[in-house]
């Protein structure tokens, strides 16, 4: 990595993501009570990011990924290592969010909805964690830790802009799935836009 | 050998640690799951594969039929879920394995349930099923599949076998005491050579064919059904051409949630325990409506963090109209507590007592072996789609052969 000099780079570009996945099935065959029935249909996004060592922010930061419509919210949720994640219970009924991923293994156990403290994990090692819960099978949520401060998700499109990127010689770096990151180097100079396509 | 060497593989992929485990399963869960008409048709193909081995004090115990002291019993489970826009869902779902119960037979596959469920509006008031399905009695149908449940066996109410039988209705207090084994304890062919005809309280989950209603009212839920079994009528007999509709067997349960973390429900159930093929065995005058099996249970259900706890109490009365009315009453007490994320340990009590008769010289006593066994199963998730199950289970021996029945079980259960 080249040393890192602050300035306001900016990379924008597109990342060809993987075609649409089927619509979720929720599991109901011994629901004495069936509210609605049809969860939302989540199209396939990635994750851009600028690789290098960065230092760690202090104080960690805290985000959110909420359990919302039989859902996590949001889908996929990029963090830096040392991230501390809440996980709020939107919904009217019981969820158990667990993980057995490698960078964190956790399970949280049932909480009410307006239960404090917000359950939460703080995560310090990079890698894909996939959560799920316990209690509803058809949930799957993504949380990419990462090294890096600099990331962002693209739309559905997979559009996507970088902004308030040091100067230098660096990796960017496109994660679509957990079989598939791309790559390609990069040359920040202070003030200027790069456009960069991961086809 | 070809299919084994499939199976081996699947297996291996299944339990492999680490993300290949995880990824393997959720890209075959994405390829089993088709969605169509911007998602307003969705369908799901899922399932289970369990290897399950029992050993236990011979002759085996509740509703297991095996001629020694062990028994193996894989199970293919598959089941299909569709969604049709917002108000209609189906689901189906088949069994390849030894029988519905374990036992020593050959593989065979069935068609174990297969509903469609109307829900005309979101907020869940209303909900219109009919099908094959398993009973909205009591709280333990939603923890009964192999994934969910703490433990490989079903409570004691499930399938701890009274003397009453299906195929033939008794005209005696005699003859109940001696189908119940109590007087003789001996019985002509073996102890257990009349199991096939002994009926628990409630058979297992009692997917029996008929339709039901549901819907939650606030802090209330309701449910009833009318189906063409007895909650204690066997698997052979729950299709739908096993028609019973002249003695349909009617159930309801009211439930109160006053939040997440509490759940109440009371159910009653009412219908003949008779079989056609009793017909001949009735007493004069009487049809099979005569002989019912009348239910009243109670369920509660405790969760918070990582403690769940469910209890059920069934009061179960047989209307005999030549001996009259025989009562048992069997109840269970169930906690799990998750140690770690992968590491869970469950403890359940469960007892039964019977209620009285006069013997045929006017002595009271009862129609049955009261009884206990408690059961302690430790679970260990190797991965988010496989777990590993043991369970021991301790019993008193009523026929003198020794003190106790003791039973070991395992269940190694892949879900995908």
């Amino acid at each position: 990595m080249a040393s890192v000099s602050f300035a306001q780079a900016v990379i924008e570009g597109r990342v060809a993501l993987p075609k649409s996945r089927s619509a979720p099935v929720v599991n109901k065959r011994y629901e004495i009570v069936t509210k609605g029935g049809v969860v939302a249909t989540n199209p396939p996004l990635a994750v851009v990011y600028l690789e290098g060592d960065f230092p760690r922010p202090a104080p960690a930061p805290v985000v959110s990924m909420a359990q919302r419509d039989l859902a996590f919210v949001p889908l996929l949720l990029p963090v830096q290592a040392g991230t501390k994640v809440e996980f709020p219970n939107l919904d009217d009924t019981y969820h158990d969010v667990f993980s057995y991923s490698a960078p964190k293994r956790f399970d949280l156990g049932r909480y009410l909805a307006d239960e404090k403290p917000v359950p939460s994990q703080t995560f310090d090692v990079p890698g894909l964690v996939t959560l799920r819960c316990d209690i509803h099978e058809h949930m799957r949520g993504l949380i990419l830790v990462l090294a890096t401060p600099h990331f962002v998700v693209t739309d559905p499109d997979g559009h996507f802009r970088l902004e308030g990127l040091p100067a230098g010689r660096f990796t960017l770096r496109a994660w679509v799935d957990s079989k598939t990151t791309l790559a390609q180097p990069v040359d920040l100079q202070a003030g200027s836009t790069l456009k960069v396509d991961f086809p | 050998m070809k299919r084994a060497a499939v199976l081996l593989l699947w297996l291996a992929g299944a339990l492999a640690p680490g993300r290949a485990a995880e990824d393997f399963i959720d890209r075959l869960d994405e390829a089993l799951t088709t969605s169509a008409f911007e998602g307003q048709f969705r369908a799901r193909l899922s399932g289970t594969l369990d290897l399950e081995g029992y050993a236990f004090s011979s002759p085996p115990p509740g509703l297991i039929v095996a001629s020694g002291n062990s028994l193996f019993n894989p199970r293919l489970t598959l089941f299909l879920d569709v969604q049709l826009g917002g108000s209609f869902y189906f689901f189906l779902q088949s069994r390849v394995d030894r029988g519905f119960d374990p036992t020593n037979g050959g593989l065979e596959g069935r068609l174990d349930e297969y509903a469609l469920r109307f829900t005309p509006w979101a907020d869940g008031r209303l909900n219109i099923q009919v099908g094959k399905f398993a009973t909205i009695v009591g709280n333990w149908v939603h923890r009964h599949g192999s994934w969910d449940n703490p433990f490989v066996t079903a409570p004691l109410p499930y399938e701890n076998l009274t003397g009453i039988w299906d195929v033939a209705a008794v005209r005696s207090a005699a003859t109940l005491l001696r189908w119940a084994h109590v007087r003789p304890k001996s019985f002509p062919g073996g102890q257990f050579a009349d199991n096939h005809f002994r009926l628990p309280i409630v058979w297992g989950p009692d997917y029996a064919t008929g339709a039901a209603v549901s819907g939650e009212l606030g802090k209330f839920n309701y449910a009833a059904e009318v189906k063409n079994g007895s909650l204690s009528s066997r698997p052979d007999y729950w299709d739908t051409d096993e028609v019973r509709w002249t003695h349909p067997t009617y159930s309801g349960r009211l439930g109160y949630r006053p939040d997440e973390r509490w759940s109440f429900g009371l159910s009653a159930s009412g219908g003949s325990y008779l079989l056609p093929e009793a017909s001949p065995t009735l007493a004069p005058g009487r049809d099979a409506g005569d002989y019912r099996e009348v239910v009243i249970a109670q369920d509660a259900a405790y969760a918070w963090h990582h403690w769940q706890v469910w209890a059920e109490v069934y009061e179960t009365r047989f209307e005999i109209p030549t001996v009259g009315d025989v009562t048992t009453t069997a109840w269970y007490l169930e906690t799990k507590y998750k140690f770690t994320p992968q590491f869970s340990g469950a403890v359940r009590w469960n007892q039964q007592v019977f209620g009285t008769i006069a013997d045929p010289v006017g002595v009271q006593g009862p129609w049955g072996y009261d009884t206990w066994r408690i059961d302690v199963a430790p679970s260990y998730r190797l991965t988010p789609h496989a777990q590993l199950k043991l369970q021991y289970s301790l019993q008193p021996e009523h026929l003198g052969l020794r003190s106790y029945d003791h039973l070991v079980a395992a269940q190694l259960t892949v879900r995908f």
